[in-house]
């Protein structure tokens, strides 16, 4: 056995203490592991008051987290939501059981572009949950220079003013986009390209947070910064001085899914989530709050022209967005750069 | 400690029975599921290579101890010792005026000045923490004050920046930290006999004679206490150095729960425990021996 898990131990310990889950008399309930700030209280209230089914409701900021946690507890989760590379990652590891489309009728609400993507053609492991883009967001009224792209947000002349994800994957895929090369070609040489510049922007950068920037860029605490749209979009609805760009660099997009990790003790209930979710009604009660990209053709139906029109929700087709795919063993790489850089060398 | 060996009925002690241990088994197994088998787990990963998140090469190595005597990591164990001593320091010229005054005060007031310390207990520091972000913010509490009080601007040019700096993890930490340091020193401060002092001051010890030759010695053991239970906690403190500093500063524990979580390079992650682990010991060493010196002194 050469390889094996922490949790595997971890569970040897416990079920010797006789704390052993199995042990116990099943009940039907759904573990769901999602994003912080992304699936809403309602919707959750809402699936336990149409099926019955209590809710476990755990949240991460990151994939990589997502991951170390699935891996430490396994058997545990029922639903699990991955972005894209994450899901193509636990595809190629086994780690994802396969989902029964025949169990979820409303995925015909999908946009047809949402149904066969690159990273699980036909959708056999994964269900759309929501998407959107990273990019800029700025208070125009701190803010009177342009804005284009990342190199106008990490200016010597706005230290401190900063806010960006504390994701060091999607970081580094910033600098990477400002030196021309594909986000997904992350290999030593690269890094070492990308390295002075990633030094000089951490330097301006006030706070890290994956969470919830917008408490802060509301505040005034920070004036521009890198973030998720759903965020912008959310603090343009608030006051229309926020702006949202796409970086002129190059942009991504990221497609979160649903996926039922593999050993779900309740793969049912993880089913009836997913098609609970994807009723066009129950979408829009998320896009409400969330305002990320919706893929839902149905529930596109039911937003105002207002919510559609929202440029940090809705981007214009013409945009060229790339996305993230699984880059394996680098992810170390990445991980030991920003290390060094954070921690000042 | 004359008194305490003094109160001691020695001729009263036995060694306990078997039913004596079996008062003591629920300690024991504690003890061996919660803190010797994890330990176990992890000085076992410390010698594995990580493959990849969450993935383990149980091959022996000692790469991962080779690592952390790098630069960045060097730097990392310095800095969380710097934070965790400066916090002790301030919690200690903080702490002891505060637990002397309690201890000194009429016991009939004790009871309700040792609430107030405990008070924060009763909320998660966490929240305590995120109490701090509203207070300190740019447009904060804190700045909304010396605003009213017209010391903006005429003190201060612009409002203080004071969170997401070092400054704003030492408060938060000193916060945190400090009735771990009040208790300990009360609880000597409580049994340190008066006539001592009166007894330095006859003799033409002056205050601060007294203080240092007399009264510190005596209180010494509570002092010793109360290092131990700051600035072993303060090194391994995450979250809130991260959330204080808006991810800036990086400690040990940061870099640790970044194993775990984010990198999920386990081994790795495992052999920082275990350095850090070896911090406790020496720090445990040098107060309890130290401790113990000023005891026998005494």
């Amino acid at each position: 056995m050469k390889h094996f898990h922490f949790g595997l131990i971890v569970a040897t310990v416990l079920s010797l203490a006789g704390c052993n889950r199995s042990s116990q008399k099943q009940q039907q309930r759904l573990h769901l592991f999602a994003w912080s700030e992304y699936v809403p209280q309602e919707v959750i209230d809402g699936f336990t008051k149409q099926t019955g089914i209590p809710v476990d409701y755990e949240v991460y900021d990151s994939n990589e987290k997502m991951l170390t946690k699935l891996l430490s507890s396994p058997g545990h989760y029922d639903l699990i939501q991955p972005s894209e590379y994450m899901v193509e990652h636990l595809i190629k590891r086994g780690l994802l059981e396969p989902v029964d489309q025949s169990a979820i009728p409303n995925v015909g609400n999908l946009l047809p572009e949402y149904r066969n993507p690159e990273y699980d053609p036909g959708m056999k492991y994964s269900v759309p949950y929501m998407a959107g883009t990273v990019g800029i967001a700025y208070n125009s009224d701190k803010i009177k220079d342009p804005i284009r792209g990342y190199q106008d947000v990490f200016q010597p002349k706005y230290a401190g003013r900063i806010i960006a994800l504390d994701d060091n994957r999607e970081i580094v895929s910033w600098a990477l986009d400002v030196k021309g090369i594909d986000i997904n070609d992350v290999t030593p040489a690269n890094l070492a390209k990308v390295k002075p510049l990633l030094a000089d922007w951490l330097k301006l950068i006030k706070i890290f947070n994956s969470d919830d920037p917008k408490p802060q860029l509301f505040s005034g605490d920070v004036d521009l910064g890198v973030v998720y749209c759903g965020d912008a979009a959310k603090l343009i609805e608030q006051d229309k001085k926020f702006k949202y760009v796409l970086p002129a660099e190059g942009a991504h997009r990221f497609i979160d899914n649903l996926c039922i990790p593999k050993d779900a003790p309740d793969k049912q209930a993880a089913e009836a989530f997913i098609n609970y979710i994807l009723q066009p009604e129950v979408s829009k009660i998320i896009s409400d709050k969330f305002p990320y990209t919706n893929p839902n053709g149905a529930a596109r139906k039911l937003l105002t022209p207002q919510q559609l029109a929202n440029p940090a929700s809705y981007p214009p087709d013409s945009v060229h967005l790339e996305i993230f795919h699984d880059i394996g063993k680098a992810n170390a790489d990445i991980s030991q750069l920003m290390t060094e850089l954070r921690n000042g060398r | 400690m004359t008194q305490a060996v003094a109160i001691q009925p020695a001729s009263n002690v036995r060694r306990p029975g078997w039913r004596g241990s079996g008062l003591f088994a629920p300690m024991v197994t504690w003890l061996a599921l919660f803190v010797v088998a994890p330990t176990a787990i992890l000085l076992v990963y410390s010698f594995f290579t990580g493959e990849g998140i969450g993935e383990v090469d149980t091959h022996f190595t000692l790469e991962n101890y080779r690592r952390i005597f790098t630069p960045v990591y060097l730097d990392l164990f310095w800095r969380s010792i710097l934070y965790a001593g400066a916090t002790t320091i301030l919690c200690a010229l903080i702490g002891y005026p505060v637990a002397w005054y309690i201890g000194r005060a009429p016991a009939s007031r004790r009871g309700k000045l040792l609430m107030l310390v405990m008070i924060p207990f009763m909320t998660s520091f966490l929240i305590r923490t995120y109490a701090w972000l509203i207070i300190l913010h740019e447009h904060g509490l804190f700045n909304g004050f010396l605003e009213a009080a017209h010391l903006i601007p005429t003190v201060f040019s612009h409002p203080l920046n004071i969170l997401y700096t070092p400054t704003a993890v030492m408060i938060a930490l000193v916060y945190t930290y400090l009735p771990f340091m009040i208790l300990p020193i009360y609880t000597s401060v409580e049994k340190l006999d008066p006539s001592l002092i009166e007894a330095a001051a006859d003799l033409g010890a002056g205050p601060t004679r007294s203080f240092f030759r007399v009264i510190l010695p005596l209180t010494w053991p509570g002092v010793a206490a109360g290092i131990l239970m700051v600035f072993v906690p303060a090194i391994a403190m995450f979250a809130v150095t991260k959330i204080m500093s808006g991810g800036h500063i990086r400690l040990i524990g940061d870099e640790i729960q970044e194993q775990f979580e984010g990198g999920g390079d386990l081994p790795f992650g495992s052999a920082l425990g275990m350095a850090l682990l070896i911090l406790f010991l020496v720090t445990y060493w040098i107060s309890a021996g130290r401790g113990a010196k000023e005891l026998r002194g005494a």
